[in-house]
């Protein structure tokens, strides 16, 4: 696939020699070909693969979501049949939740967040490995299913009991349930390693409040993780205790109570909801002070309001549950809980349009993207405002409007900011500019797209069509020109037009793969430390760790205020400001060398997984060879002598200048 | 000075015209009649809610205007028209705490009536009619507990559509007998869950006679789709003519005749889930249902008076034909009454659907995926299992069903 | 598990990186603990809200051994006291010392794994299945997790022993043994909540 291609490059990768007397076995030693990639503990392989990984389900769940629009084109549709439309829909959740949103921002965090705070790579490298295959592993297990009786059918929240045995007999919800708790365990391992790099390992001078944005929003993003994945994590270990172990968590004739599903459930999913939102705030908030050529309009307050997010986020789970049944006071608190979160949102957007007022904006497709996420976020947070408002919410509430709402924030907020992110960081991956014409196609039908297969679910929902109907009727559709039924027609017309957007994106890896043309060193006259180091960055990243003293660093090593005329004059290139930094290289840069046992003991863990449905006997297999590769990575030392693998200079030779005091 | 102000004019005037095409366009796109639409409240709680969505609405419109006016404005002025690089501020603190206020007083306006409507939404004290409602997969059950100041001496037990007085406070007790259903009808009150093992109170009224249509909006696996409601209003005279047919004596039919003979090829195939009160065996033994044997949920729609109701299968199929369906539903409101106590008379029955559903109800709605699968259930169905019956059998039955007035 | 950080984070003080001084193994410790109290907080939770639904099976209060638990407490207790004298030992550079107490640590871990599984068997002898009721579900799971928790640490102490032992330690030993202490002392404190929750407060 393109998106992993490597990209040429004037810099010689690392070389790895044989590590002799270390750990259980021999370690690997191949720096090209499939095995460099497999058994690699590089953040930016690691990223690129979580990329590649994210976009390939970011593919399927389109699929899914595709045949979803074509069942519901017309009444009573006959594409799919009522299992299967709910198997897709089911899984069209849970894959671009779990398998791409979440893997695409990790893609972004691997890869930039440890150039945009000045490190070698993360605090773990084989942790960091162990994440992306673990993450594989989950969603073949989830994905699986299709191919082993049919997948999960109780919608990604799936609500007990109707997830119990009794009424959704074939195995697809547990291979979802062990899909998640892997992917759960790679997220959790994932958001440990990046919070350890983000607090320990930034530059010299950069304080907290000097990192860039997007740092600032993965972080808390981490947080989030770690505090609500395992929540969801109790919660699919009692439905799989339930399921294969003979359990009764949620079965009501034992006397159990659904609702402990939804709170456990909500309080990891409203979570959630900002784990998938925040990454793009914060790609945007990098996207937009660039082609705006100034700094982002109150960094503080947008870090703050980032925090706020994330903190009360956690406080207001039960407004996904106005309707089930809460007590009004609780109903109370929640709703104006709810209307809180509103406020350090809107903050948000105000941000982003003032960091634009003043400013001279550079159309570039990235920054279409980034207005892109401004303006259909806003739509989808003001529809958010008014689910907020508990008594209106209740007839919303599973309807298409609620559909609308968070398409509007998932796809027109995440998705266009991953977006900006592609065009934005293209370059600095794989040191080729993505093409700007098919940019502006792949924008502009999405842009369509999406407005016109989201824009009339508000107006189904309001008219009282459910949402996780398998086919609507005539009967309820009303009458008139713009009945329903004309509605669920454009929007499933729009959702191919929107398919055809993204097709174009695909061409574009294509196209930018064959002939592409080169990046310069500064595309973009951008602000961040990951510019300042070649387009591939080197294995090691930085030659020297660049000593940070101001906010946008980059910039600012580029431009002086002119205190006689007050404008900005440029007084460096890029190329001089990468010059000098490699002018004045570290001496003995050591980086961790590749290993496998981050593959093996994903392996093990995904085998291991399976013994649930298959027995014990493929259960003893999985957890030897989880054992096996514990002791194997404990006694790996994460790195081999400096000797080995010091990444030699550019003309090859040796150089050996003295460790700076 | 001149200038501003008229680019400030004019600026109000473009705002003004721009809210006026948004809300017009919104509503000229909109179906019209839409059975569910939850912008045509036809009771006082739907009412309430409606009132905060006119408060709720125009403010996130006019906001949303206001944001993404200045965005538009903001991406056209500040186009790099070679321009020189902006010095680099960092953001002006009055400027942030005001944007932080002037939402948060919007929202704290919109909170306080929110506040208000949830615990007034809330109340059930005035309640003069309780009605339980009980939802499976995929159909409700309503029952009526006796409460002679509404002439209801016996419990009514039936399903489809949900019978009740206009003008009258109506508490329905909801629950569910296997997995999470939601009971919506949007012209009357937003929806609340029917949870197993619980019991969640959702008030209803009527201003005026008429037929609401409604939708479970939970998930509940495989027929959720299928799983309808429709919420009969009559007025109070009506409904005490409904209640008194509900719970008159059952007539068998006449022996040697044909709705006889459907008697006992229903006795022989129906009576083992579906209840008809007042039905004998023919040592004169009451013969009582016992579907918790062969239904998961443990309950089959009770069929006494079937033809009073206008649907069948949850709501999902009309017991009455196109012409029949069309004189209730487009009956004015003083005489709706009248039009649906008329009931489901032979030359109206919807002959298609009844007899298919009667020879093979899981092809008609989906209710189990893999039957090999009913393993955990122990055996026991979800939903009218496949019952082979004869073309003969089902003639009799339908002139049988037809009795059961 | 422990990991070894990046050879570059390791000369982070080399080369004046902005850190919190808390090393990378140590605070990524911290960070696991502080998602494990919500993993527990979820099965206390659980637990709490199911104790009392017992079906057809056994009461807590019939088959709960207080006296036998209590005594088992105490000793994953003073697990926690040979734990700190193992890292103090370390942080002395006193190995062969170390080695001991960690070795006791292990000991007395394994003797209230053991005492939980015998009580387990107890239990089930006397009705008490993994699924007669919610109470039992909800019981044998949140005791289960920390009875794994509880055996994952003895390995952990087990293997730290090993390590150290052959001399196979990668980076600071002192700090290895303290981070194995800090998982231990969580492990520790879950159980006194839950034993306080679980065995001490009737339903």
């Amino acid at each position: 696939m393109a998106i992993i291609e490597r990209p040429d490059t004037a810099t010689v990768p690392a070389v790895v020699t044989p590590s002799q007397a270390f750990g259980v076995i021999k370690r690997p030693v191949a720096s090209s070909g499939w095995r460099e990639w497999l058994f690699t503990v590089d953040h930016k392989k690691i990223g690129i693969m979580y990329g590649a990984v994210a976009l390939f389900f970011f593919i399927v769940g389109g699929v899914e979501a595709l045949l979803i629009r074509l069942q519901l084109a017309a009444p009573d549709g006959r594409i799919l049949s009522a299992d299967q439309y709910n198997q897709m829909f089911t899984m069209h959740g849970t894959t671009m939740v779990f398998l791409f949103g979440m893997p695409m921002a990790a893609a972004f965090a691997n890869y930039f967040l440890p150039l945009q705070i000045g490190a070698r790579d993360v605090a773990f490298p084989r942790l960091n490995a162990l994440s992306l295959w673990l993450l594989v592993v989950g969603g073949l297990i989830l994905n699986a299913s299709w191919f082993l009786g049919g997948a999960a059918d109780g919608g990604w929240f799936m609500y007990a009991p109707n997830s119990g045995p009794v009424f959704s007999p074939s195995n697809g919800v547990d291979y979802w349930v062990l899909g998640l708790q892997v992917a759960g365990l790679a997220s959790l391992i994932g958001s440990i390693n990046l919070i350890v790099t983000v607090l320990n390992m930034r530059a010299p001078g950069m304080t907290l409040m000097k990192m860039p944005i997007f740092t600032w929003m993965i972080l808390v993003v981490q947080f989030l993780l770690v505090f609500s994945l395992p929540v969801i994590t109790v919660a699919l270990v009692l439905l799989m205790f339930q399921r294969s172990y003979g359990a009764t968590f949620f079965d009501v004739s034992q006397g159990a109570d659904p609702l402990l599903w939804q709170h456990l459930f909500w309080i990891f999913g409203h979570p959630e909801v900002y784990v998938l939102i925040l990454p793009a705030f914060g790609i945007i908030s990098e996207v937009l002070p660039t082609f705006s050529r100034k700094p982002l309009f109150g960094y503080p307050f947008v870090v703050f309001s980032g925090a706020a997010i994330g903190l009360v986020g956690f406080g207001v789970w039960a407004h996904h549950m106005f309707a089930s049944g809460l007590g009004p006071v609780s109903v109370a608190v929640f709703s104006i809980a709810t209307m809180a979160i509103a406020i350090p949102t809107g903050v948000k957007v105000f941000n982003w349009l003032l960091t634009m007022w003043g400013g001279k904006i550079w159309y570039t497709t990235a920054m279409k993207f980034a207005i892109g996420l401004v303006t259909l976020f806003t739509i989808g947070g003001l529809s958010g405002v008014t689910h907020s408002v508990a008594p209106s919410d209740t007839q919303q509430t599973d309807t298409y409007y609620i559909v609308a709402h968070f398409h509007y924030v998932l796809f027109g907020g995440m998705v266009f900011g991953l977006f900006s992110g592609f065009y934005y960081w293209w370059p600095k991956v794989f040191g080729k500019m993505l093409n700007e014409k098919l940019g502006s196609w792949n924008f502009w039908l999405m842009v369509i797209g999406m407005n016109m297969t989201f824009g009339p679910m508000h107006i189904l929902g309001l008219q009282g069509q459910p949402r996780r109907m398998y086919v609507w009727t005539e009967a309820r559709a009303g009458e008139g020109f713009f009945n329903l039924g004309f509605w669920n027609l454009i929007a499933s017309i729009g959702s191919f037009i929107l398919a055809a957007g993204v097709l174009f994106f695909l061409i574009n890896i294509v196209h930018t793969a064959k002939k592409g043309k080169v990046a310069p060193a500064d595309p973009w006259d951008a602000r961040t430390l990951e510019w300042i180091t070649t387009n591939p960055p080197k294995p090691h990243n930085f030659d020297r760790i660049p000593v940070v003293h101001h906010l946008d660093e980059f910039f600012h090593r580029k431009y002086a205020e002119d205190t006689a005329t007050h404008t900005m004059k440029r007084y460096a290139t890029a190329e001089e400001v990468i010059k000098a930094e490699e002018d004045a290289a570290d001496a003995h840069i050591h980086l961790p060398s590749p290993s496998y046992w981050p593959l093996v003991l994903a392996l093990g863990i995904g085998v291991l997984c399976m013994g649930v449905v298959y027995g014990v006997p493929v259960m003893v297999v999985g957890a030897a060879i989880l054992v096996f590769s514990v002791f194997g990575w404990v006694l790996e030392p994460s790195t081999a002598d400096d000797s080995e693998i010091d990444p030699p200079s550019v003309d090859g030779s040796t150089k050996e200048i003295a460790p700076i005091g | 000075m001149d200038t501003v102000s008229r680019v400030k004019s004019s600026r109000r005037r473009i705002l003004g015209t721009l809210v006026g095409i948004a809300a017009s366009a919104t509503l000229a796109g909109c179906a019209q009649n839409a059975p569910q639409d939850t912008w045509e409240p036809k009771g006082p709680n739907a009412e309430m809610i409606h009132d905060l969505d006119n408060l709720v609405f125009p403010i996130a419109y006019v906001v949303g205007i206001i944001v993404l006016g200045l965005a538009l404005y903001i991406f056209w002025k500040f186009k790099d028209r070679g321009q020189e690089i902006p010095v680099q501020g960092h953001g002006k603190p009055y400027m942030e705490i005001t944007l932080t206020v002037v939402p948060a007083l919007i929202l704290s306006v919109v909170g306080v009536f929110t506040f208000r409507t949830i615990f007034d939404l809330a109340e059930t004290q005035d309640t003069e009619i309780v009605i339980n409602v009980t939802g499976q997969q995929w159909w409700w059950e309503y029952d009526y507990p006796v409460q002679p100041e509404h002439g209801i001496n016996q419990p009514i037990v039936t399903s489809g559509q949900l019978v009740f007085p206009a003008g009258t406070k109506v508490l329905l007790r909801e629950t569910s007998r296997d997995v999470i259903h939601s009971y919506w009808i949007p012209a009357l009150n937003g929806k609340k869950d029917a949870v197993p093992g619980r019991v969640h109170l959702l008030r209803l009224e009527a201003n005026e006679p008429g037929l609401y249509a409604g939708q479970c909006a939970e998930f509940c696996g495989l027929s959720h789709a299928n799983m309808r409601m429709e919420a009969i209003a009559l007025s109070k005279e009506d409904f005490a003519k409904w209640v008194a047919n509900q719970q008159k004596a059952y007539v068998p039919p006449a022996a040697g005749t044909v709705e006889a003979e459907g008697e006992a090829v229903y006795i022989a195939q129906c009576a083992r889930c579906h209840q008809v009160n007042g039905l004998k065996d023919a040592q004169g033994k009451p013969i009582i249902s016992a579907p918790d044997e062969y239904v998961y949920s443990g309950a089959a729609p009770n069929l006494t008076a079937l033809m009073t109701r206008n649907t069948f299968a949850g709501a999902m199929f009309d017991l009455v034909n196109e012409k029949c369906r069309a004189d209730v539903w487009g009956a004015p409101s003083e005489k709706f009454g009248e039009a649906y106590l008329k009931g489901v008379t032979e030359d109206c029955l919807n002959q298609k659907d009844l007899r298919a559903w009667l020879r093979n109800a899981p092809e008609m709605k989906p209710m189990y995926a893999e039957p090999n699968l009913l393993g955990p259930s122990d055996g026991k169905y979800r939903g009218m299992p496949y019952l082979a019956l004869t073309e003969d059998d089902i003639d009799k039955l339908v002139a049988y069903l037809l009795t059961l007035k | 598990m422990a990991e070894t950080a990046t050879h570059s984070a390791d000369h982070a003080a080399d080369h004046g990186h902005s850190s919190t001084g808390i090393s990378n193994n140590k605070l990524a410790m911290w960070l696991f603990l502080g998602s494990e109290c919500l993993l527990f907080g979820g099965l206390i939770s659980t637990y709490m809200l199911y104790r009392g639904r017992v079906s057809d099976g056994p009461h807590p209060e019939q088959i709960f051994d207080i006296p036998f638990t209590s005594v088992s407490s105490f000793v994953l207790l003073m697990s926690s006291l040979s734990m700190v004298l193992a890292v103090t030992s370390a942080q002395r550079k006193d190995y062969s010392r170390t080695n001991l107490w960690l070795l006791v640590t292990a000991i007395l871990g394994a003797t209230f794994v053991g005492g939980q599984i015998y009580e387990f068997t107890a239990f089930y002898r006397e009705g008490l299945g993994f699924s007669t009721s919610l109470f039992s579900s909800s019981f044998y799971t949140l005791t289960g997790f920390h009875g794994v928790h509880v055996t994952v640490g003895v390995i952990m102490l087990l293997s730290t022993v090993g390590i150290l032992k052959k001399n196979r330690a990668t980076g600071d030993k002192a700090e290895s043994v303290e981070i194995v202490g800090l998982y231990w002392h969580f492990v520790d404190v879950v159980w006194i909540i839950i034993f306080t929750l679980v065995y001490l407060i009737p339903a």
